[in-house]
C-alpha cells in the first residue's frame, strides 16, 4: 500500500544523494566537503564528474587539510577539554576558545539534553580574516587554520563582529585577539598529532585529522551517506572545516 | 536494621559533604533522592525518585547487591567506567537494551555534564 | 562673490585674511584678538565645553589605566558598543556636512555658498572628535598607526574606511585653508577630493557592517547606501544647528543670503528626512519575513527593549517631529528648523546606537536553541563609555566655538 510517510522517509534518506547530483550536473565538484546536504565548497571543475555516489571528494585546497569532526551524541559536558585547552593554551579566565553547549528539549522521548561543543570553525571562506584591517588574522597556507599575528592585531574587534560562531575573544594578556588555533602553536607545530581537547576528550567525541587523507578517520567519517554529517550556520557561507554528526 | 543503619550513613554523609548536593532526606522522600556521581567524569545523575517512583523499582532491586546502601561509594572503584557497564555491571545490569535502554545509547540522559552538576549544586543550596 | 556685496563683512574678514597673507605671527595676533572678543554666552559654552573634555580625559585615561575590558560594557558577544557608535555619528556628521557643502562649493548651487565655510571647518571638528572617541576604543590604536601601513588588508572594508577617512580629513583642512585663503579654485579641488573621498569612506563604513555575512540585521547592499543617505539628513541638521548657533554666541543679525541659504538647507533636510523615513519603513517591513535572527532584532525595535529608542528617539525625534515642523513652517521660520535640528540630532544620535548595538543583540548560535543563548545579548554603555561620549561631544563644542571667534563668524567672500 503506498504511503506517503514511507515515501518522505525514503527520499529524506536519499537527499543528499540527490543534492549531489543537482551539483555534478552543473559542472561542479564537490571538493570541499559534502555533509548531509550542506555543499560545503565547491570548485568548478567540469571535466571531472563522479559517477557513483562511492566517489568522493578527492580535493582539498590544504595539505594537511585539518578538519574536526565532532559526534555531538557523545558529548557528555565533562568539560576535560575545556580544561585542557585553558592550560595548553594559557586560556585566561575571562576568555575561552571553545565552549560547550547545552541544549534541552524537554518534548524529547527518552534523553531531553545534549551538548554541542563549539570552537572556531577555521572556515574555508572566513569572515574574520576579510574583515581584518591589518591581516593580523589570517589563513594559514599550508594547513587552512585560521590563525593570528599578535604583533599585527590593533585591537578593532571587527573580526569579533565578523565570526558568525563568536570565537574569538580579546585576550588582554597577550594584547591581540586570541582564538583555537587547533593547537597549532602549541602542539601541532611541536609534532603532535592532535588538538588537546581531541587528546583528552574520554568518548571520542572530538575527531581530529587531516581530511584531505583517504585513510584518515576524519576522512571516513565525513565521506558517507549513512549518517547524516552537518556544519552549523551553513547559510552563513563560511565553509567551516569542523563538522558535526551523530555516531 | 541493617538497612536503617545504612539510611542513616547515608544520611550523615549527605550532612557532612558540602560539596555535594544535599538532597532531601531518606526519611521523607522513601528513597536516596538524587544521586550525582563525579567520578571518572564530572555529572553523572541518578535519579532514585525516577527509578523508585516512575519505575516502581524497590530498594534491594539494587541494594546492596548492584550498589551498597553507601552513596557513590562505587566511584572510588577503578571499575566503575563505561567498560564495565557495557559487560553488565553497575548501571549495566539493567541498562543493556533490552531491560533498559543500553547504557551505550542516550549519553546525556544519565550524563548531565559540568552544566547539569553546578546547576543542582546551585539549586540545593 | 563679487566685492560690491561684501562690504559690511569686509572689518570681519580682512583681519584673517590679512594676517595670513602678512605672516604667521599676526595671524596668531588676530585669532586671539578674536578669541577675547567674544560674547558672554560664547565664553561660558566654551568654559563649559573645557570642562568637558577635561572630566572626559580623566575618564579616557582612567579606562586606558584599568583597561578597556574592566571600563567598558562591552562583551565578548557584543564587542561594539557606544563607542563605536558615536564614532559613526561623528563621522555620518562630518560626511554630511562635508556633502552639503559640497552641493554649494563643488557643485554650485549658490544658494548654499553661504553656509559652506562653517560647514568645511565642522566636518574637520567633527571627524577629529570622532577619531579620539575611537582611539579609546581600539586596544591597540598606535599598532593600528603602523600595520595600517605596513600590511595593508585592501579586502578589508575597515581598512579603506580608516584610510580614506585619514585622507578625507587632509582634504578637508587642505579645502578649509583655501577657502581661508580665498582660493577658490583649490578649495574646490581640495572639496572636491573630499566630497569624493568622504564619500567612498562613509560607504565603506556601512559596508563595514553590509559585508558581515554572519550578520543578519546588517547584510546587504542597505547599509552603505544607507549611510550615505543619512549622512546627508545629519549634514543638513548639523549647518541648521551650527549656523544658528554660531550667530547667536558672535551676537550678529543673520543676513539675507545665509537665510537663503538655511532655508535651502531646510528643504533638502526634510528632503533627507523623508528618504530616511522611506529607508526604515522598508527595512522593517522587509524584516518581517524570512531571517529569524533578522525578525527577532526588528520585533525588539517595534515591540521589545528597544521600542523606546525606536518611536521615541529615532522615529519621533529623529524623524517625524522634525518633518513636521519644517514642512509646517514651510522652511521659512528659522527657529523651528533650529527645533527640527536639535532633536534630529538627538534622535540620529540614537539611531547609530541601535544600528550598532542591533547588529550583535542576535546570538550567534541562536538557531541552535541552546540554554546559553537564550533571548537577546544586553549590553548598557557603562559610565567610562558615557564618560568618552560626552568628551567627544565636549571637542565638538570646542572645537565649534573657537572656529566661531578665530574665524570671526565663518564669514566669506561668497
Amino acid at each position: 500500500m503506498f504511503k506517503i510517510e514511507n515515501l518522505k522517509k525514503e527520499s529524506l534518506g536519499k537527499l543528499p544523494l540527490l543534492e549531489r547530483r543537482e551539483f555534478l550536473k552543473m559542472g561542479f565538484v564537490v571538493t570541499g566537503v559534502f555533509a548531509g546536504g550542506s555543499i560545503l565548497s565547491l570548485v568548478s571543475n567540469a571535466e571531472k564528474v563522479f559517477a557513483s555516489a562511492g566517489e568522493f571528494a578527492e580535493k582539498y585546497p590544504y595539505k594537511p587539510h585539518y578538519s574536526m569532526v565532532i559526534r555531538q551524541n557523545l558529548c557528555i559536558d565533562c568539560e576535560r577539554c575545556l580544561e585542557a585547552c585553558r592550560t595548553t593554551n594559557e586560556v585566561p579566565d575571562y576568555g575561552y576558545r571553545t565552549a560547550i553547549l547545552e541544549k534541552h528539549v524537554p518534548e524529547a522521548v527518552g534523553q531531553k539534553t545534549e551538548f554541542i561543543p563549539v570552537l572556531c570553525m577555521q572556515c574555508n571562506d572566513p569572515p574574520c580574516v576579510r574583515a581584518c584591517p591589518t591581516k593580523a588574522s589570517y589563513k594559514d597556507e599550508v594547513n587552512g587554520i585560521i590563525r593570528i599575528e599578535k604583533k599585527k592585531c590593533i585591537g578593532c574587534k571587527v573580526c569579533m563582529v565578523a565570526c558568525p560562531y563568536n570565537a574569538r575573544y580579546f585576550n588582554n594578556e597577550t594584547r591581540a585577539i586570541d582564538k583555537c588555533d587547533f593547537c597549532f602553536e602549541t602542539r601541532l607545530s611541536k609534532g603532535e598529532k592532535l588538538t588537546a581537547c581531541s587528546a583528552v576528550c574520554p568518548t571520542g567525541a572530538r575527531t581530529f585529522g587531516d581530511i584531505s587523507d583517504p585513510s584518515s578517520e576524519v576522512y571516513r567519517m565525513v565521506h558517507q551517506l549513512q549518517k547524516r554529517v552537518w556544519v552549523i550556520r551553513a547559510e552563513a557561507g563560511t565553509k567551516p572545516n569542523v563538522f558535526y554528526m551523530k555516531s | 536494621m541493617k538497612k536503617y543503619f545504612a539510611f542513616l550513613l547515608t544520611a550523615v554523609f549527605f550532612h557532612a559533604s558540602a560539596a555535594h548536593v544535599t538532597l532531601a532526606a531518606p526519611e521523607e522522600t522513601g528513597h536516596g533522592g538524587d544521586i550525582i556521581y563525579t567520578k571518572p567524569v564530572k555529572g553523572v545523575l541518578f535519579s532514585h525518585a525516577n527509578h523508585v517512583e516512575a519505575v516502581g523499582l524497590s530498594c534491594d532491586s539494587c541494594h546492596d547487591t548492584i550498589f551498597p546502601m553507601e552513596a557513590r561509594a562505587v566511584q572510588k572503584n577503578k571499575d566503575f567506567t563505561m567498560a564495565s557497564l557495557y559487560k553488565g555491571k553497575y548501571c549495566g545490569a539493567c541498562h543493556d537494551g533490552s531491560m533498559a535502554f543500553a547504557s551505550n545509547t542516550q549519553c546525556a540522559r544519565c550524563h548531565i555534564g559540568v552544566k547539569g552538576f553546578e546547576r543542582l549544586q546551585k539549586k540545593s543550596k | 562673490m563679487t566685492d560690491d556685496k561684501r562690504p559690511a563683512r569686509v572689518p570681519l574678514t580682512s583681519g584673517l585674511v590679512d594676517s595670513l597673507k602678512e605672516g604667521f605671527f599676526p595671524e596668531i595676533q588676530a585669532a586671539v584678538s578674536g578669541l577675547l572678543s567674544g560674547t558672554r554666552s560664547f565664553y561660558v559654552f566654551f568654559v563649559l565645553s573645557l570642562l568637558t573634555i577635561v572630566a572626559a580625559s580623566i575618564g579616557g585615561l582612567d579606562a586606558v589605566r584599568i583597561g578597556y575590558h574592566h571600563a567598558y560594557n562591552v562583551t565578548r558577544e557584543i564587542p561594539w558598543g557606544i563607542l563605536i557608535s558615536t564614532y559613526i555619528f561623528f563621522v555620518v556628521t562630518s560626511t554630511g556636512l562635508c556633502i552639503v557643502s559640497a552641493i554649494g562649493h563643488v557643485f554650485g548651487m549658490k544658494d548654499f555658498m553661504p553656509i559652506v565655510n562653517r560647514a568645511v571647518f565642522l566636518s574637520v571638528v567633527t571627524i577629529f572628535a570622532g577619531f579620539t572617541v575611537i582611539f579609546f576604543d581600539i586596544e591597540n590604536p598606535f599598532t593600528m598607526a603602523i600595520y595600517n601601513v605596513l600590511s595593508p588588508n585592501v579586502a578589508s572594508n575597515l581598512w579603506w574606511m580608516g584610510t580614506l577617512y585619514g585622507a578625507y580629513m587632509a582634504f578637508m583642512a587642505i579645502e578649509f585653508v583655501f577657502l581661508l585663503l580665498e582660493n577658490h579654485k583649490f578649495a574646490t579641488y581640495a572639496g572636491l577630493a573630499g566630497f569624493l573621498t568622504g564619500v567612498a569612506a562613509h560607504s565603506n563604513l556601512g559596508a563595514i557592517f553590509g559585508m558581515l555575512h554572519g550578520r543578519e540585521f546588517w547584510y546587504g547592499p542597505y547599509m552603505p547606501i544607507y549611510f550615505i543617505a543619512s549622512a546627508a539628513m545629519s549634514g543638513g541638521a548639523a549647518v541648521i544647528f551650527f549656523t544658528m548657533i554660531g550667530y547667536k554666541v558672535n551676537d550678529e543679525l543673520m543676513e539675507a543670503p545665509m537665510k537663503r541659504a538655511l532655508e535651502a538647507v531646510s528643504k533638502l533636510t526634510a528632503f533627507m528626512i523623508s528618504v530616511i523615513l522611506f529607508f526604515t519603513t522598508w527595512k522593517i517591513i522587509t524584516g518581517l519575513v524570512g531571517a529569524p535572527g533578522k525578525k527577532a532584532v526588528i520585533m525588539a525595535t517595534l515591540n521589545g527593549p528597544y521600542a523606546i529608542n525606536f518611536w521615541v528617539f529615532e522615529v519621533l525625534l529623529g524623524m517625524a517631529i522634525p518633518l513636521a515642523l519644517l514642512l509646517s513652517s514651510r522652511f521659512k521660520n528659522l527657529k523651528m528648523s533650529f527645533l527640527a535640528s536639535v532633536l534630529m540630532i538627538i534622535g540620529i544620535f540614537f539611531m547609530r546606537y541601535d544600528l550598532v548595538v542591533l547588529g550583535q543583540v542576535v546570538p550567534a548560535f541562536h538557531e541552535l536553541g541552546v540554554n546559553e543563548f537564550q533571548g537577546l545579548h544586553p549590553y548598557m554603555p557603562s559610565f567610562h563609555e558615557i564618560m568618552i561620549v560626552i568628551g567627544g561631544m565636549g571637542i565638538v563644542a570646542a572645537g565649534f566655538l573657537l572656529g566661531e571667534r578665530i574665524f570671526k563668524g565663518h564669514k566669506s567672500s561668497h
